[in-house]
């Protein structure tokens, strides 16, 4: 990354720490731990020793069990395999599944998929903030409900979604809970023993660790499994087949492992960047934050402004590196899809940028996002006619 | 449904577009009174990109030009360019306008290419609304 650049899209991906790229980069010679970790022999014993490390690292963070846990490339594949796996073991019993329009487009095209292939499935509205609400979602809820699937913190917005009540909801009826955890895990306390959750994806290079890593949490009570969506080996609890890439996993338990050290003061610090952010930008005429200011995570703030053109508007924030909507959504040519569907315009959610910073943010980082923004929409006004769109 | 450029993760801009974006010197509207004021006000539903251009014309030339723009980095700096191009030029600069060379100029992303299109429907408005007043 060029050293002018100003990186506020922690929410895309996160800086690796530096002790999680040492921990990486020792299996990584010669005489690391690269063996393959279902080998039997001395060698492959080590790495197998290290991936198991990792998990009860990744277990203590999630205060889990780390036999729940399977290893997978990310949340995009842990969501895949959680929805398509457990619709499918529940299709005998029913085959109506339940989500919001807002999630993760692993999960909603995961679900479209479903859909089409005989699913049912129900797309609750969310309220004008992006939260589910709760009344509605139990009277969704019918007889061959089998699966609904609520993220915890949006990737756009940063709402956080009340998955203790909605876990309690389901669970009170046997319906299996999973939610996309890929923008919670390691920012936020979470406690799988004592939560009503039965299916958890998470991705490590949300929480400075690497990329190309992630994890499934399956809880261990009757009735909650899922199906393999991949064949080819018994890793994994023959859930996940594929040789282990035991760098990648050693990376997400040093991760882990400082989240969970880290966690209170990474709040805090996010808390503090996000209210001085705001208070930078508040005053910009016609602005307007996305999400719930109560109900969200403090890494991330959400704006849109009226008047303005999304491109042009990033480019004159730059040096500042944001995301115009979800990052992963920024080359699919769309409006983002999350704003529009908690009502705002088309314009509205053209001109949205997510700033999310973390905990090598700094405040003088954050003044330069505030100088830009400002900016930004003022030369764009400037030369906009008085009736441009969303003006 | 407005949509934001194909590119815009991996959009690159070329000092030409940087330069015009930073400092569009003919955005805003015509300072002076001119012989006669052609105006063109175009848009384009899919982008909502929405372009108001007008031309002072003195004596059969192009005496001077401004726009108002709400669109991609490209297009402001596509505006700008022939702007500055045309600014003393002929009237019938404005029917001659070819959007091949102010692609390259400013190396405009193939997918974005028929953004420029919004451009040639502004000068071509305008240069219709000259032949009618004209003559």
């Amino acid at each position: 990354m060029s050293g002018t650049a100003v990186y506020l899209d922690f929410a895309a991906t996160t800086p690796i720490d530096p002790h999680v790229a040492e921990a990486m980069r020792s299996c990584l010679s010669p005489s690391g731990a690269f063996a393959n970790p279902a080998s039997i022999h001395i060698a492959g014993r080590e790495s197998a020793a290290l991936v198991e490390k990792a998990r009860q690292r990744l277990a203590d963070l999630l205060g889990a069990d780390p036999r729940c846990l399977i290893w997978t490339s990310g949340a995009t594949e842990s969501d895949n395999l959680a929805i398509t796996g457990a619709a499918s073991f529940r299709a005998h019993r029913g085959k109506h599944l339940i989500t919001m329009p807002t999630e993760h487009k692993a999960v909603t095209d995961t679900f479209a998929h479903l859909e089409k292939s005989g699913y049912d499935v129900t797309w609750l509205k969310p309220d004008s903030d992006g939260l589910v609400e709760i009344d509605e979602l139990e009277s969704q809820i019918r007889e061959d409900t089998q699966l609904v699937s609520i993220m915890h913190v949006n990737n756009e917005t940063g709402v956080i979604q009340d998955i203790q009540r909605i876990g309690e909801i389901c669970r009170a009826r046997d319906i299996l809970f999973h939610t996309d955890a890929a923008q919670s895990v390691g920012k936020l306390p979470l406690a799988l023993g004592e939560l009503p959750i039965d299916l958890l994806s998470l991705t490590a290079h949300k929480f400075y660790g690497p990329q190309g890593i992630g994890a499934l949490y399956i809880a261990d009570r009757p009735g909650c499994r899922v199906l393999p969506i991949m064949h080819g080996g018994g890793q994994e609890r023959r859930l996940r087949p594929g040789s282990l890439p035991v760098h990648q996993i050693v990376g997400a338990g040093t991760a882990a492992e400082i989240a969970r050290d880290e966690m209170a003061k990474d709040i805090a610090h996010a808390t503090a960047l996000r209210d001085r952010l705001w208070q930078g930008i508040k005053t910009v005429p016609g602005i307007l934050r996305n999400g719930n200011a109560e109900y969200s995570y403090a890494g991330i703030l959400n704006v849109s402004a009226q008047g303005v053109e999304g491109e042009s508007l990033m480019l004159g924030l730059e040096p500042v590196c944001a995301a115009s909507g979800s990052a992963c959504n920024s080359t699919s040519g769309e409006s983002s899809y999350v704003l529009r569907a908690v009502g705002r315009d088309d314009a509205l959610a053209q001109s949205a940028i997510r700033f999310s910073f973390g905990r090598t943010t700094t405040t003088a980082d954050i003044d330069v996002a505030v100088e830009r923004y400002r900016w930004s929409v003022d030369h764009l006004r400037s030369i906009a006619p008085l009736n441009a769109p969303g003006a | 449904m407005l949509r934001v450029p194909e590119m815009i993760a991996t959009a690159s801009y070329n000092e030409l577009v940087r330069r015009h974006f930073a400092d569009p010197q003919h955005a805003g509207d015509l300072q002076e009174n001119h012989e006669l004021t052609l105006v063109a006000d175009v848009s384009e539903s899919d982008t909502g990109a929405h372009i108001e251009m007008s031309a002072g014309i003195c004596d059969g030339t192009i005496a001077a030009m401004a726009y108002r723009i709400w669109g991609c980095p490209h297009l402001i700096a596509a505006l700008e360019h022939v702007c500055t191009t045309l600014e003393g030029q002929p009237v019938a600069g404005l029917e001659n306008f070819d959007s091949a060379d102010i692609t390259q100029e400013l190396s405009v992303p193939v997918a974005k290419a028929g953004r420029i299109l919004l451009l040639e429907d502004a000068l071509a408005t305008l240069w219709a609304h000259y032949a009618s007043a004209d003559n």
